[in-house]
């Protein structure tokens, strides 16, 4: 069983068909690309697997399980992490408060137990906290962890991302462009950045790029969305050389 | 002693009025402005009022003596109003915590208006006159304070521990971003309705201790005006820190006493002193426009605290 | 209720739900432009009728700092209610100046401005007070007949008569001619609101600048002075509508405005944030729904907009025109 498949997702703003019945399937472990021009859906194939938008057809499998008609945070706690391509951080509080609100699923003390402090809600609270630095760390932010995310470069911003999706122990983790904004350099220590974590917390990812070479170098596999339609799915080699491919990128 | 009995009143008011101010901050530390809070404050004082007279009466009937009215009595109407106020208001956020932003600022404003349509005509409430002869415990309005300054310092506790739990955690980050939070595992229809309930509750206990406080409780205590205060409470004290509500209120509610004391002083023009003692509500409004530009977030901001812990630290290294 | 009594009430609330349209319309346009709500709106209101009162040369009563003074001159009510309009557009001007532009420019959040709004509507209120007393006024009796002078003709001996008999029931129903007036005024500006959106150069720039400030920007209209424009034109025709209200039940007080204001905000959500026909549609269903409430219920009357605010918001948030917002993550 694949870990997560669309089976004909669909999304219509208005006249427009943003995403239009696309189908694929994405195995356990994979790091899997979603790469295509600008409007092409991908960011609404995103919002659509992680409800802040609702399909207007389709199925969405995650674990075999048809996840279409839950709620963002719902899916959250089902395993499903993301980061986003206009970075969506908590501006006004540090990184270490950012990765913490993202354990928020994991724990469970309660509004009294947490303002009374009581033995169960302090020995979680310390959990919370030694895991939000380790992420930190794992991200390459963990000198700064009490500076206000808003302070933050845009690379380590997104960096941040990363770590607060982490933080929510996800199976599946969806990431929007991370390395838009990097220099090549910073790139490449991203990929590295991927491939460990897939590793180490043993994830399947979905990655959005524009980065050709970091999408080559990084995908299994790589899925290509034009005017919201799969037109090739494959390895990157094969997908690199799809007439249709080349085309969707060089015919305007 | 003097000087209780003249300011005793100003006082307790001003704890009060922190305390409104608190109960609007809570629903805001998740992004809502809910302007529900004199309608709460309004159940509350209704409920103390309509028990004190009716229910909690002297053994063999008759009128409670100035000052022997039980406090326990009063705390008993305090947690009622609270309870009361927590059921309203879990009924009503459900569904209108789903509206965002202005929509619910609108939702709230109805329900203050209804709760004041609804005091104005209901036997219960003594319709337009009000409940009047709500028992004293106390012969000093400034005794109310050993009711007043614990609930204040226990609801500010409990606002400060908030913001550092994981609770109040989840707040804030649905008031920074809530797509984003609920991304993050964080369901906002549950902490909304939570942070609303608790506002609640903190705006009916006031409510209740207002009523024996003022001795009489009607449709004027919940209303838009209330409303408006509240907000300007918050707004000009501050509204990221817990701190700022309660700076807002106090400081609010005395401002009054501040002006007539200027209006007293000798050879000022007669339209000037004037002003002074009558023209408070403009000098709010004109504070909730002017504040913002110059303190977008208040006059006290979590910042403040920042920038001098590392002033300190830097001083001390 | 009599089918007499039933008329009698839906004429009422014509009369009174054409002015909530009007008035409403004040909120919806500069919500369309701003996306923001103009809590101020309500205040504009209350200014409209008192400075037309002002205009008409009568003097004010005991209290407030204006006690007993009035004008050096009196302006016959047609022109009095016009002066009034475009002091109250004036103001409105300046209230977007005040607690609206200097936010804007801060990129600030809206609730903010939203509450900028407020403060400055608390203020006018209170300044009005401390002028001229919490007091009630009413208008000279001679404002009926002197708004209704091209048509005088049309009454046996040259006077208007205070209400009207429509013989469609027994007894027949009685319309007051005050509230013949207001829905005739009503109904006009409406017409000349429609037209002046949808038929005219400025009108066609705001419909631009209500579907996207930046682009319109780019094409060259000014957005501030439009949003001025829009703001004077929602004053102009709010205090309008004070006046006509004025007309129908006195000038209450400084608060006069808050009440209406308020239900203005009903009117609005009712009929879709934003849209136009709904808040005219809006006005009129309020309207008529406080109209029809029954006598031994009329104490609940002031109930009935906050009651479909609150169930409009809970069952249909976008109203019953509004368009749906999609959020752009």
């Amino acid at each position: 069983m694949s870990i997560f498949e669309s089976r004909g997702a669909t999304r219509r703003f208005g006249g427009l068909v943003a995403v239009d019945s696309v189908s694929f399937a994405v195995e356990q472990g994979e790091i899997f690309g979603l790469i295509g021009p600008n409007g092409a859906g991908k960011t609404t194939m995103f919002n659509l697997i992680t409800a802040l938008t609702p399909p207007t057809s389709g199925q969405l499998l995650f674990q075999g399980q048809n996840i279409v008609g839950k709620q963002p945070h719902q899916i959250a706690a089902m395993g499903i992490a993301r980061t986003f391509q206009n970075i969506r951080l908590f501006g006004n509080l540090s990184a270490l408060e950012n990765v913490k609100v993202a354990q928020h699923t994991h724990t469970h003390a309660n509004v009294f137990a947490g303002i009374l402090g009581t033995p169960g809600a302090r020995e979680e609270a310390r959990r919370v906290e030694a895991k939000a630095r380790e992420l930190l760390r794992l991200v390459g932010l963990g000198e700064s962890a009490d500076e206000k995310a808003k302070n933050f470069s845009y690379g380590d911003q997104r960096r941040l991302e990363i770590a607060r999706a982490l933080a929510l122990e996800p199976k599946l983790l969806l990431l929007d462009e991370p390395g838009a904004g990097m220099n090549p350099n910073e790139k490449g220590i991203l990929s590295d950045l991927i491939r460990q974590i897939r590793d180490q917390f043993n994830l399947t990812i979905i990655l959005i790029e524009h980065h050709v070479p970091l999408v080559m170098g990084l995908c299994d596999r790589i899925a290509v969305l034009n005017f919201g339609q799969l037109i090739a799915l494959g390895k990157p080699a094969e997908v690199q050389s799809d007439p249709a491919v080349i085309d969707a990128y060089l015919g305007d | 002693m003097d000087f209780f009995s003249t300011y005793g009143f100003l006082i307790v008011s001003m704890l009060f009025q922190a305390m409104l101010g608190l109960s609007l901050y809570i629903p805001l530390m998740t992004g809502q402005l809910s302007l529900a809070s004199p309608g709460f404050y309004a159940l509350g004082g209704y409920i103390a009022a309509i028990l004190s007279t009716t229910v909690f009466l002297p053994e063999g009937g008759g009128k409670w003596e100035s000052g022997t009215f039980p406090i326990i009595y009063v705390l008993i109407e305090t947690v009622l109003a609270g309870l009361a106020s927590a059921l309203l208001a879990l009924l009503i956020g459900f569904p209108s915590l789903r509206l965002r932003g202005i929509y619910l600022a609108l939702a709230t404003i109805a329900f203050v208006e209804i709760v004041r349509v609804l005091s104005l005509n209901l036997e219960i409430t003594g319709k337009a006159i009000g409940i009047f002869g709500v028992p004293q415990p106390f012969i000093n309005k400034f005794d109310y304070v050993v009711l007043a300054l614990p609930l204040l310092i226990a609801s500010a506790w409990f606002v400060y521990r908030l913001e550092r739990s994981r609770v109040g955690r989840a707040f804030t980050a649905l008031r920074e971003d809530e797509l984003a939070a609920a991304a993050m595992g964080v369901n906002p229809t549950t902490n909304k309705v939570l942070a609303f309930v608790l506002g609640a509750v903190l705006a009916g206990m006031v409510g209740a201790i207002s009523a024996h406080f003022l001795n009489t409780w009607n449709a004027r205590q919940g209303t838009f005006d209330v409303s408006i205060l509240v907000l300007a409470y918050v707004i000009i004290g501050g509204s990221r820190t817990f701190l700022g509500p309660i700076l807002g209120g106090l400081l609010l509610t005395a401002l009054p006493e501040v002006l007539r004391a200027i209006a007293g002083i000798q050879g000022l023009p007669l339209f000037l002193s004037q002003f002074l003692l009558d023209g408070r509500l403009i000098i709010y409004g004109l504070l909730i426009v002017v504040a913002p530009l110059f303190y977008p977030q208040g006059l006290i901001t979590p910042d403040l605290f920042k920038r001098r812990a590392v002033k300190t630290k830097e001083a001390g290294a | 209720m009599t089918t007499n009594l039933f008329f009698q009430q839906v004429a009422n609330g014509l009369a009174i739900g054409s002015v909530y349209a009007i008035f409403a319309l004040g909120y919806t346009l500069i919500f369309s432009i701003l996306g923001i709500i103009n809590f101020a709106h309500g205040a504009v209101f209350t200014l409209g009728a008192y400075f037309t009162f002002t205009l008409t040369g009568t003097a004010f009563g005991f209290n407030g700092l204006l006690a007993q003074q009035k004008l050096p001159f009196s302006l016959w009510f047609p022109l009095a209610l016009l002066g009034g309009a475009l002091l109250a557009g004036l103001i409105s001007v300046i209230i977007e100046r005040l607690a609206f532009r200097p936010l804007r420019r801060r990129g600030a959040d809206s609730l903010l401005t939203l509450v900028s709004s407020l403060g400055l509507a608390v203020a006018i209120v209170n300044i009005i007070q401390f002028l001229v007393g919490a007091e009630a006024y009413s208008y000279p009796s001679s404002a009926l007949n002197d708004i209704l002078t091209p048509f005088l003709f049309l009454f046996p001996d040259g006077k208007v008569p205070l209400a009207l008999r429509v013989p469609l029931t027994e007894p027949p129903i009685i319309v007051r001619m005050v509230q013949v007036v207001i829905f005739a005024t009503s109904i006009f500006i409406l017409i000349a609101l429609t037209y002046l959106i949808n038929g005219t150069k400025v009108g066609k720039a705001m419909r631009a600048v209500a579907e996207d400030a930046t682009t319109s920007s780019l094409l060259g209209i000014s957005t501030d002075r439009l949003i001025q424009f829009t703001f004077f034109l929602s004053g102009f025709v709010g205090g309008i509508a004070g006046v006509l209200v004025g007309m129908s039940v006195g000038i209450t007080g400084p608060y006069f405005g808050i009440a209406f204001g308020l239900k203005g905000l009903a009117v609005i959500v009712l009929g879709g944030l934003g849209s136009i026909p709904g808040a005219v549609l809006g006005g009129l269903v309020i309207g008529l729904g406080e109209a029809l409430v029954p006598a031994e219920y009329i104490g609940y009357k002031d109930a009935v907009a906050f009651a479909v605010l609150f169930i409009v918001l809970l069952i249909r948030p976008q109203g019953l025109l509004g368009r749906v917002f999609i959020q752009k993550v």
